[in-house]
């Protein structure tokens, strides 16, 4: 699928498994997913907590606990990162693939100078001095939009507002000029009223910097307007893949579908009945061989719960993993059948509820 | 749970699920609820220890005084399991009589700090206020004396018998026992079957010692088998300052043998008793342990 | 944080009166200084001299009295205050004390300020020696439990420390005395102080005594802090900083981590101060706790008085110096 432009790949991950053996039974957590990332692009991976982003994105930053058991390929820039890890390779998470985390509060060290912070990691890598390393420090946080960057650079990580931690995190992210950038629900521990900032900021780096990224969210919305490409994930596995427009006027994976239905936009007539997802997300445990969204779709027919559907469509363009598509006439097929029936193969009840499907 | 939120202006879909990836590999390591073998190897070696105590008159063992039961200065042998010192008595015989002042010394110590701790501590919890104040200003004193130093001015400006002794490292047992008994007491005071009893107009006291009591008493059983531990060890303290009982125990044996010409020539003499010594107090730290992690008290209310 | 101050210090002032008072009232209420000073004579009942004094009685034979006895009496208590009540006393003490009269031994007449000034320092060094030794343990000990904790070295060092935790001082002291002085001769076996190397070698075996119980107690609490942290995002965002595991473990996590271990820090230095009292017996180090059991065993108040008060109020201030480095520690602590 990626043949096309590998020229111009950065990352591509090819078939990555990720398990948690436990006493309970092995956590299937990220189950053969698969994408590239162009130099420079910006990827939206969407999808609730336990969907497997999260893992995703730890495997990729090589921050997995021992016990995870991780298989097939990621190749950054022609390296493969899982071999670098086992080789214990220095100056290259922190340098060329960096990644900010969800809640500012509790990911800057509450003991440490928010300078001596981003400094670190230019003394550690760069082998900066302290004087130059401090003065850069402030440099960076005049650049993540940090007023005063001179006081802040002696001040500790509580003394500061949630939004601006954000930023210090953002800026000793962005210390040693990195050419990824993994942003795991970046604003989601912040006040509503400067997410938007924040995601403009990291919108404006990004294309400054000519730095790929990749933003992790459980918000179709905030992925919309900042990323060339959604991927939505369930259960562990990457269930749809298309640039925002086609994943917002044309989705196939029912649960694209239902997440879009989920919530207000701006196009439908005001007082439109949002529509909760039902059911609850599947155990990831030993989960049988079928469509894992199966239990909670209004799609599913029999075929649904007999095997896994693998990813179809067209290959970089807009791939999905779905027997009965929404928006399509197998998928209206089948919605209609399990209409008739007042309810679907895995004993779902589903009525109508209007709109397109 | 499958929560949805959506918010006016920006679209949010919140799916919250309350199973998270395991962040490490100790997830699965939750305490099975179980003593464990340990625990009764622990209790058992503690409870042979009490047998031969309260046996000893009947066992063949040689007076613990007795010069000469067998040639000074010998090494275990299969007449003297653990030899004789330098006055040719018997090590052993000595060992097992030190036992008996050594276990009446821990436990008379811990029970009077668990009552007078506990009680004290029980009121400052529950009345909480001025009480509490005074309460824990005493206790907060007592601790400013480093323990021995107070056990020593106690036992000399007293006298050295075995109820002093004892009595005393009560004294030093109190504090410990009675911050334990004040934390346990203020968390279980606010829980509800305590406000119920409230509500329904029992007394102070009977909500204190049917209540409260059995509950508490929890942590401080651990606290106890601990702290029985320290008490053996401190009155071994005090007879390396000739300053505890005037009679055989532990600590008394092991300082006669650890002159440097006994230690030289005969070192089994201060070695044995040392040995015993260890293994019952591993054994107290041990239980006291398990049944800690048996009760799921935290650690930290056993620290300051 | 300047009402905290405030605070402890009242609340250390109040503690070091009581701890002066107590240790002044029992020795003087149970005890009797005046035998010390006048031997038998103490003997004589109040009334007799009263007797003399009134002129009904004369001081001869015939009274069991010898001439001048209830003079001696007189000037004895007067010049140690012994004819004013305790509290009385108590307040001449403190304020002498204050003052830097620490007073003189009942028994030998010596001063006590020299006697504070010559031994203190002993332990003193004594005392600090068994901290380094058991922080110097300790943290690279628990760094390397809690890196890879429940596997191997963890478990292997658990049961370690369980068994340090359970040897007497004493009994460790003996056993360090016999292998490592007696045996294999590697350090003295008595305290000798011919210039700091002799000195250091001399206070090794005391210091590793009461410092290895200690190391394994901060071991244990240093590791369970140490597991607590490394479980915080700030430690991942260090891993994804792509710092070293040794560099996340010393310059991130330990800092945080230190809680416990200074909090037991100060209590268990009144511990080191009880154990340095066994531990200059079994090495035979002149410090203070071997003089505060001498004149335990020669009755001799005013040292006993004078020394276990120095020894508390040192204990108190460290106390609250430990809680000052919470600030230190913790910058959070400093603004609230």
């Amino acid at each position: 699928m990626a043949e096309t432009h590998v020229a111009n790949t950065q990352l591509s991950v090819r078939d990555l498994t990720v398990r948690f053996p436990t006493t309970r039974g092995t956590v299937q957590a990220v189950n053969g997913v698969t994408f590239d990332l162009a130099k420079g692009a910006s990827l939206g991976i969407v999808g609730e907590s336990g969907s497997g982003k999260s893992v995703t994105a730890k495997t990729l930053m090589n921050l997995l606990p021992r016990t995870a058991e991780v298989s097939g390929d990621v190749i950054f820039e022609g390296e493969d990162v899982r071999q670098l890890a086992e080789q214990g390779r220095e100056h290259f998470w922190g340098v060329k693939m960096t990644m900010v985390f969800q809640d500012p509060m509790t990911s800057l060290n509450p003991v440490k100078k928010c300078g001596e912070q981003i400094a670190e990691t230019l003394r550690y890598h760069l082998k900066r001095d302290k004087k130059s390393a401090l003065a850069e420090a402030e440099d960076l946080l005049e650049q993540v939009g940090i007023p005063e960057p001179g006081k802040r650079v002696d001040q500790y990580p509580h003394e500061l507002s949630g939004g601006l931690r954000q930023r210090v995190v953002i800026a000793m992210a962005l210390a040693c000029e990195p050419s990824l950038l993994i942003a795991d629900e970046p604003t989601t521990a912040v006040d509503v009223t400067v997410q938007k900032h924040l995601l403009d900021l990291l919108d404006t780096l990004r294309r400054d910097r000519g730095m790929s990224m990749i933003l992790i969210t459980h918000d179709l919305g905030v992925a919309r307007g900042r990323c060339d490409e959604i991927a939505v994930m369930y259960a562990g596995r990457l269930v749809e893949r298309a640039a925002p427009d086609t994943l917002f006027g044309d989705s196939r994976h029912p649960y694209t579908d239902a997440l879009l239905r989920s919530i207000p936009r701006i196009d439908q007539p005001s007082h439109t009945r949002l529509e909760p997802i039902p059911g609850r997300p599947p155990e990831l445990i030993n989960p049988p061989e079928q469509c894992a969204y199966a239990p909670r779709c209004r799609f599913a027919r029999p075929d649904c719960l007999e095997s896994i559907p693998q990813i179809s469509g067209v290959a970089g363009m807009h791939e999905f993993a779905c027997f009965h598509p929404a928006n399509t006439d197998r998928g209206r097929e089948a919605l209609a059948d399990n209409l008739a029936q007042g309810r679907t193969a895995a004993g779902l009840d589903v009525t109508d509820l209007g709109g397109p499907s | 749970m499958t929560e949805i939120q959506s918010t006016g202006d920006d679209s949010r879909v919140e799916v919250m699920v309350p199973d998270k990836v395991p962040d490490d590999g100790m997830v699965d390591d939750a305490v099975r609820k179980k003593l464990g073998v340990g625990f009764w190897i622990a209790v058992g070696w503690l409870g042979l220890l009490v047998a031969t105590v309260l046996l000893a008159p009947f066992l063949p063992l040689d007076e613990p005084n007795k010069l000469g039961a067998g040639p000074a200065r010998t090494g275990p042998s299969l007449d003297n399991w653990f030899g004789t010192d330098a006055l040719g008595r018997d090590v052993f015989a000595r060992t097992v009589y030190g036992a008996r002042v050594s276990l009446v010394v821990g436990f008379i110590a811990i029970a009077f700090g668990m009552v007078v701790g506990g009680s004290l501590g029980l009121v400052a919890g529950y009345f909480r206020g001025r009480v509490d104040q005074v309460i824990s200003f005493l206790f907060f004193t007592l601790l400013s004396f480093p323990g021995l130093i107070l056990a020593l001015l106690i036992t000399s400006t007293f006298d050295r018998t075995l109820r002093t002794v004892s009595l005393t490292l009560g004294v030093l047992a109190v504090a410990p026992v009675g911050r334990l008994a004040r934390a346990a007491t203020l968390v279980f005071a606010e829980r509800e079957f305590v406000q119920a009893a409230r509500v329904i107009g029992a007394k102070h006291f009977r909500i204190m010692t049917r209540e409260l009591l059995p509950v508490v008493l929890i942590p401080m059983a651990a606290l106890a088998l601990l702290g029985m531990g320290v008490a053996i060890v401190a009155e071994g303290g005090l007879a390396f300052l000739q300053l505890s009982v005037e009679d055989i125990s532990w600590g008394v044996i092991i300082n006669d043998g650890r002159g440097i010409r006994d230690l030289q020539e005969n070192p089994h003499v201060a070695l044995m008793p040392i040995g015993v010594m260890f293994l019952t107090i591993l054994a107290l730290n041990f239980a006291g342990d398990r049944v800690r992690e048996f009760f799921d008290v935290r650690e930290t209310a056993f620290q300051k | 944080m300047k009402q905290f101050i405030l605070r402890r210090v009242a609340q250390l002032v109040l503690v070091v009166f009581a701890v002066t008072f107590l240790t002044f009232a029992s020795l003087n209420l149970v005890g009797d200084p005046l035998f010390n000073i006048v031997g038998v004579l103490s003997g004589i009942p109040d009334e007799q001299c009263e007797a003399v004094e009134r002129g009904e009685i004369s001081d001869t034979q015939s009274s069991g009295l010898n001439m001048g006895d209830c003079a001696l009496i007189a000037q004895a208590k007067e010049q140690n205050n012994l004819d004013k009540n305790v509290v009385e006393r108590y307040g001449i003490w403190l304020s002498d004390m204050v003052s830097g009269d620490f007073g003189t031994s009942f028994v030998n007449g010596d001063e006590i300020s020299d006697i504070v000034r010559e031994r203190l320092p002993v332990t003193i060094r004594l005392i600090v020696l068994a901290q380094i030794v058991a922080l110097g343990i300790a943290i690279p000990w628990g760094v390397a439990s809690a890196y890879r904790a429940n596997r191997g070295f963890d478990k292997v060092s658990t049961v370690g420390s369980f068994g340090l935790l359970s040897i007497p001082n004493f009994a460790l002291g003996v056993i360090l005395l016999y292998f490592f002085a007696l045996r294999w001769q590697i350090f003295p076996s008595r305290y000798e102080n011919a210039g700091w190397w002799s000195e250091l070698k001399a206070l090794t075996l005391p210091a590793l005594t009461l410092g290895l119980g200690l190391a394994a107690t901060y071991q244990r609490l240093l590791r369970t802090d140490l597991i607590t942290t490394l479980q915080e995002d700030f430690v991942h965002m260090a891993r994804a900083k792509g710092m070293s595991d040794r560099h996340i473990m010393y310059r991130h996590a330990l800092r945080p981590s230190m809680f416990s271990v200074i909090t037991v820090f100060g209590v268990n230095t009144g511990a080191l101060i009880g154990g340095a009292l066994v531990v200059e017996q079994i090495f035979s180090i002149p410090g203070i706790g071997t003089e505060l059991v001498e004149a335990v065993l020669r009755n001799d108040p005013p040292v006993v008085i004078s020394l276990i008060s120095v020894v508390a109020i040192g204990f108190v201030l460290i106390n609250f110096f430990v809680d000052l480095m919470y600030g230190y520690l913790d910058p959070r602590v400093r603004t609230s």
